[in-house]
């Protein structure tokens, strides 16, 4: 009984993470917003319901692919994410009209100037 | 008791998976719609492990590893291909 | 790198020795392992500062868990409230980690901190551009990006 609780209260609040991250996603207003949005909570709420798995099996097959499943988005999802943002940035995704401040383009112009 | 969080878990997971579907379709640019892609794919995954607990068969989990899998390598060959290609409209 | 090598040869010696093959005897053996290791590591200068790794290990879990869910909650209000709260840009991070490894975890964590994002790496390696959601004081998020790299560079180093 006490492990249902714990496996409904992992689920649970791993979908509710997933539903504010969707939200998150249709609401921001530009690329960067939106990836930190989805990318940390796609993790995150993977991990939760993974967690569940383990627990509700609670068999050492299953644990050690769950454990599997975690570490690998945990590794790849940063990844991806990076990869991602940095196609964007280079490609020419207008960011937000409210950005405070932007180093980047600066570095890229300073780098153009250099060769130029 | 138990049926019913599956039950919610399973309404919330589809309610965010259609809010990420408008996301796709919408996308002003390319790369939001990768980002809808690999939000799907997360949500996905999610899916067939509430599936798993709820019909009590193990062996979906190898679906949850191929598609965390191939959701990483799409990623990376979309990121690929947005910088080689530029921007242009989509 | 070299002590966790020996740890697991340790491991795999007690799981041969006892000759049973389960996940729990493993760890035990593991457990032994890092206990012998704990003991003589003043004498062999090879194994110098493993033990305190574990320990540094567990504290960095902790802290980063607390963490992501602290960052988590602070996004997921601003997400459900109307008004934006969140001020974005994109800043530069001086780096203390000096190899391809180090940079990659610590960007790698970086990413996965909720609230920053790591968009590119300067050519030399010595800067991170960070895109930040939160950028009211841009020292406060400098420091909180510094206080984790610190931390990640105690447990690899």
């Amino acid at each position: 009984m006490m492990i249902e609780i714990l496996i409904s209260v992992l689920l649970l609040t791993a979908s509710i993470v997933v539903l504010l991250a969707s939200i998150g996603l249709l609401r921001l207003p530009d690329l960067p917003t939106r990836m930190h949005a989805t990318t940390k909570s796609g993790v995150f709420a993977i991990a939760l319901i993974m967690l569940a798995v383990a627990l509700y099996f609670a068999r050492v097959d299953i644990t050690a692919r769950v454990l599997a499943i975690i570490t690998f988005t945990f590794v790849t999802a940063p990844i991806a994410a990076h990869a991602i943002g940095r196609a964007g940035y280079l490609s020419g995704v207008k960011l937000w009209s409210k950005t405070v401040r932007d180093d980047l383009k600066d570095y890229y112009n300073e780098k153009d100037t250099d060769s130029s | 008791m138990f049926e019913w969080v599956i039950e919610i878990v399973y309404l919330l997971l589809s309610v965010s998976l259609l809010l990420a579907f408008v996301r796709l379709a919408k996308g002003p640019s390319l790369p939001d719609r990768v980002v809808a892609l690999e939000l799907i794919a997360s949500i996905v995954a999610g899916m067939v492990g509430v599936h798993a607990i709820d019909t009590g068969i193990s062996a979906y989990l190898d679906i949850a590893i191929v598609l965390a899998i191939t959701a990483f390598l799409a990623a990376i060959g979309f990121a690929r291909f947005i910088q080689v290609r530029g921007m242009h409209d989509d | 790198m070299i002590g966790l090598f020996w740890n697991l040869l340790l491991a795999n010696c007690w799981v041969f020795l006892t000759g049973s093959f389960g996940v729990l005897n493993y760890l035990f053996g593991f457990l032994m392992g890092y206990v012998v290791i704990a003991l003589i590591h003043k004498r062999v200068p090879a194994l110098e500062g493993y033990p305190q790794r574990l320990p540094r290990f567990f504290r960095f879990f902790g802290f980063f868990v607390w963490e992501l869910l602290l960052s988590n909650y602070k996004i997921a209000v601003d997400i459900v409230t109307p008004p934006w709260h969140m001020q974005p840009g994109v800043i530069r991070y001086k780096l203390f980690a000096k190899t391809d490894l180090e940079i990659t975890l610590v960007s790698n964590f970086i990413s996965l901190t909720p609230g920053t994002l790591v968009l590119d790496v300067s050519e030399d390696k010595t800067t991170l551009f960070v895109h930040a959601m939160f950028l009211r004081k841009e020292e406060e998020v400098l420091a909180d990006l510094r206080n984790l790299e610190l931390r990640i560079l105690e447990v690899i180093r």
